[in-house]
């Protein structure tokens, strides 16, 4: 991907000179940079003004040191991580990562992706991201409540309120957001939002499970009205069956949808009559069942091998919820020859480069993770205020400040893409929207 | 009891063997909560004896010059009981019965009353063996800036917010209030709740507790298919809370036909509910005149009873509303034996413990405990830490609606889990486990 600015691919060079082993933070900076160029030509303020050079440097930094005892009295000793991305448009705002994986460059690109992200949802959310190489898996409860404890022992020094403000990710459940929460508690004296994701009988907020399902939705819902279509009678494929999958499912059915098909990561149910709802809550959520079971259960449904056999479904809509990169050309290739006339992903970066190729150039309606599943840290910037005012908002609540911040969202990329010459595509427009907020801001306040 | 309950008691028991009203009221919610303990990991946390004890206290000394110059030193106590579901939170109290135990014991039950309002409120407590009476306003004055000297360090917006009591009304949270904001150099005014209208209060603060057992009441007939209209109520008091009552109850239909004051009570046939009526009683309370006999020479239509008490007449629901242990058992006989059918506390502990016991266990008529019933106050409380937080104030109108739905909320949890753990419709037990479970999920999340 050639980025098509001479002062942008002079930066980019600078930036992989800079930390030449961050690959997959060079990888994220270069996207980035290739979908601005088109911005940079009509406003080279950014540049004269060092937004741009600013802009690819994180604020801050710390790494630390993270020593913990586990139950058979053996000490380890791991890394953590918190980068202070971006408090352009608020106080630095993203999720803590526990799992092996985790590196500096790691955290610096999820971060920097958490910045445009947050900036879409139009709420006062910075970015931000962090973590630990630390692998939860197998540990009992008391020693990831230790390494919890000990983790936040260090970061609590650079979060708060109204300066950073974690949350889950990888590895980080509602387990491990409470024990930060009660640590944060104890060495701080202070019961603040300083966290999201908590659980909700310590301040977490509601409709956080549905937010990124039903916010999936709702953008879908914007997008097909302005082609002249609609949710109402239309055939969906919805793949995965975790909390995004199956509150899209709820959703669109409640819009008039017929939902044919979910999956898991060993198969597909294919249900001529339309997905039971409940019945696949129950066998997921409560019961924690394969999805096979679902087909045992209802006598019309079929249960298929393989995961990906769900897109040669025939479709009106194809909403992706289940992982990254699962529609891939040979997919995209199917759903089009089938009729498909939406795609809209769930699932971070659902669709391979070459897949979103093939279905852009196609015509047809593609809308990108990065716009669609901006529910979720919706719901987790709803949580800040609802702490912040120290007063809990019904479900229904919730699910309207969501419902309008997914609208606008939608508003916002549409006119961003069709501001620089690209109408219709929302690849762009959610590239560009995010930018914008960000860049002004930061132009606003000066070179800090 | 519970094996594990017991040992827990029997513990605190040795510790502070002196501190009878403190053990007295830990044992009493034990064995009320006993249906519910039957899950392992509370001794394995060794939960109950975390939420039991306070998780801090502090004692210091309040010296303060009397208007002759001499010097006096009282004692002053904060009890941090439970930050579980939120910044600590309750009331202090100027009187000289204030003792640790005495606080702690307060402190305990307020954790219990805070937790089911749905609001984000902890538990706490605090005071002085300090007598306001017959003190000048400026030696109240000097007493309260000493104290609050003393306090200002381990309270705060987010950290642990005071209220009145007994003996802490409007006047003295307003001295506190200036000297917190003077040491502090900043108008922190969610510090403290109870406030004048003028400096941050809330509008229905005065009524709420009244006007919230009255939303109560109406859940309670409404599950026995019955209506608030019509209802002849028997009140006792004269002072907000029973002005309250008054209030609401006529607003929904109903007729309060008592009110009390130390001298006896009225009979009013046509109800206390007309404006005209309603301003007397405020009239009344401002005069500082405890006489209640003045309202049957203003309104002939109502009948004297001097050195009586409202609970010989016959009427549907009693609600007492002026002071603890004001109904003996003799008291109980006659509410019973005039065929009263709801028996709903708005004031603190207003029975004695024998003719409490002798209400619940009347088959005939359906009882609600005052930290139930009674918590629009706190519930009200906490909406001024919300309206203070949004630096915004809210209409009466937008109070009431908040106050009917957490009054509602409360009865829902008190009615479920009495339902879910065998005891029927024992609003009573069902309130305080319902608390239990809250307060006991969010301290497991939160680790140790």
């Amino acid at each position: 991907m050639e980025i098509k600015n001479e002062y942008l691919s002079g930066l980019m060079e600078r930036v992989i000179a800079r930390d030449p082993e961050q690959k997959e933070y060079h990888q994220a900076v270069s996207e980035v940079l290739y979908s601005l160029a088109p911005v940079v030509e009509v406003r080279p303020e950014l540049i004269k003004e060092g937004v741009m050079d600013c802009l690819v440097e994180p604020e801050r930094l710390v790494k630390f040191r993270v020593p913990w005892e586990d139950d058979n009295g053996n000490f380890h000793v791991n890394r953590g991580y918190r980068v202070q991305f971006n408090s352009a448009i608020g106080p630095y705002k993203g999720g803590l990562r526990f799992h092996p994986s985790v590196t500096e460059s790691i955290i610096k690109f999820l971060g920097f992706e958490q910045t445009f992200k947050n900036s879409l949802t139009g709420l006062p959310i910075g970015g931000g991201k962090g973590g630990a190489d630390f692998n939860p898996k197998g540990k009992s409860d008391a020693e990831v409540m230790r390494f919890c404890q000990s983790f936040m022992n260090e970061l609590f020094k650079y979060i708060g309120a109204d300066t950073d403000v974690p949350a889950g990710d990888i590895g980080v459940g509602a387990r491990e957001i409470g024990y930060l929460f009660g640590q944060y508690k104890r060495l701080r004296n202070e019961f603040t939002g300083v966290l999201t994701g908590k659980g909700l009988a310590y301040g977490g907020s509601l409709a956080r499970t549905e937010a990124t399902g039903y916010g999936l939705c709702y953008f879908a819902d914007n997008l097909l009205r302005d082609a002249g279509k609609s949710f109402d009678g239309a055939t969906v494929l919805i793949s995965g069956s975790g909390n995004v999958a199956l509150y899209a499912c709820q959703k669109a059915q409640s819009m008039g949808a017929k939902v044919v098909a979910m999956s898991d990561s060993n198969g597909y149910v294919y249900d001529p009559d339309g997905i039971n709802f409940e019945l696949m809550r129950q066998l997921k959520e409560k019961e924690r069942k394969r999805i096979s079971a679902y087909a045992e259960l209802q006598p019309a449904a079929s249960y298929h091998e393989g995961c990906r056999g769900i897109w040669t479904i025939p479709c009106d809509i194809a909403l992706p919820c289940a992982t990254q990169n699962e529609i891939d050309l040979e997919s995209a290739r199917t759903l089009l020859k089938n009729g498909c006339y939406a795609v809209c992903e769930g699932s971070n970066m659902s669709s391979t480069a070459d897949a979103i190729e093939a279905l852009q150039g196609s015509g047809i309606l593609f809308a990108p993770s990065k716009a669609c599943n901006a529910g979720g840290v919706a719901v987790s910037a709803l949580e800040m205020s609802q702490n912040s005012m120290r007063f809990s908002w019904t479900f229904e609540e919730v699910d309207n400040h969501l419902k309008q911040i997914m609208n606008d969202l939608y508003k916002n990329v549409v006119n961003s893409a069709e501001q620089y010459g690209m109408a219709g595509n929302l690849v762009a427009g959610a590239n560009i929207a995010g930018f914008l907020k960000v860049a002004d801001s930061m132009l606003a306040y000066g070179l800090v | 009891m519970n094996q594990y309950a017991e040992r827990v008691l029997s513990r605190l028991t040795e510790r502070y063997f002196n501190e009878t009203e403190y053990l007295q009221s830990v044992r009493a919610r034990l064995e009320m909560i006993d249906p519910a303990l039957d899950d392992p990991r509370y001794e394995k946390l060794d939960l109950l004896t975390r939420m039991v004890e306070p998780e801090r206290m502090v004692s210091f000394l309040v010296p303060w010059t009397d208007d002759q110059g001499v010097a006096h030193t009282n004692h002053g106590w904060r009890v941090q009981f439970s930050s579980a579901i939120g910044p600590y939170k309750g009331g202090l109290r100027f009187h000289p019965d204030v003792n640790a135990s005495v606080v702690k014991f307060l402190g305990f039950e307020q954790t219990y009353k805070n937790a089911l309002t749905g609001l984000p409120i902890g538990g706490a407590s605090g005071g002085a063996d300090f007598d306001p009476r017959g003190k000048s306003d400026h030696e109240i004055m000097r007493f309260c800036q000493s104290f609050m000297t003393a306090l200002y360090r381990y309270i705060g917006a987010d950290t642990d917010v005071p209220a009145g009591d007994i003996g802490v009304g409007t006047r003295e949270i307003g001295y506190l209030y200036g000297q917190y904001k003077r040491i502090c150099g900043r108008a922190e005014s969610s510090a403290l709740t109870g406030k004048g209208l003028t400096y941050g209060g809330s509008k229905i603060r005065q009524e709420a507790a009244g006007a919230g057992a009255v939303y109560f009441l109406d859940r309670m007939l409404e599950h026995q298919g019955d209506t608030i209209k019509g209802k002849r109520i028997a009140v006792s008091g004269f002072g907000n809370m029973a002005w309250g009552v008054c209030k609401k109850a006529s607003a929904l239909g109903a007729k309060v036909v008592t009110v009390s004051g130390p001298d006896g009570y009225i009979l009013d046939e046509d109800g206390v509910g007309t404006p005209e009526k309603l301003a007397f009683l405020a009239e009344l309370r401002a005069s500082g005149a405890d006489k209640i006999a003045s309202y049957a020479e203003r309104f002939p239509e109502a009948e004297f009873f001097a050195g009586k008490k409202p609970w010989e007449q016959s009427v549907d629901v009693a609600m007492p509303c002026a002071t603890q242990n004001e109904i003996d058992v003799t008291d109980a006989v006659h509410l019973l034996a005039g065929g009263v059918k709801y028996y709903v506390e708005a004031a603190n502990m207003p029975a004695t413990a024998e003719a409490l016991k002798l209400l619940r266990l009347s088959p005939k008529i359906l009882t609600a405990g005052s930290k139930a019933a009674g918590s629009g106050g706190v519930a009200v409380s906490a909406l001024e830490m919300a309206q203070n937080s949004i630096r915004y104030s809210w209409s009466r109108k937008e109070v009431d609606e908040k106050l009917h739905a957490i009054m509602s909320g409360i009865y829902d949890a008190s009615a479920a889990a009495a339902e879910r753990y065998g005891l029927g419709y024992d609003l009573i037990a069902g309130n305080d486990i319902a608390a239990f479970l809250k307060i006991s999920e969010a301290m497991i999340a939160q680790g140790l």
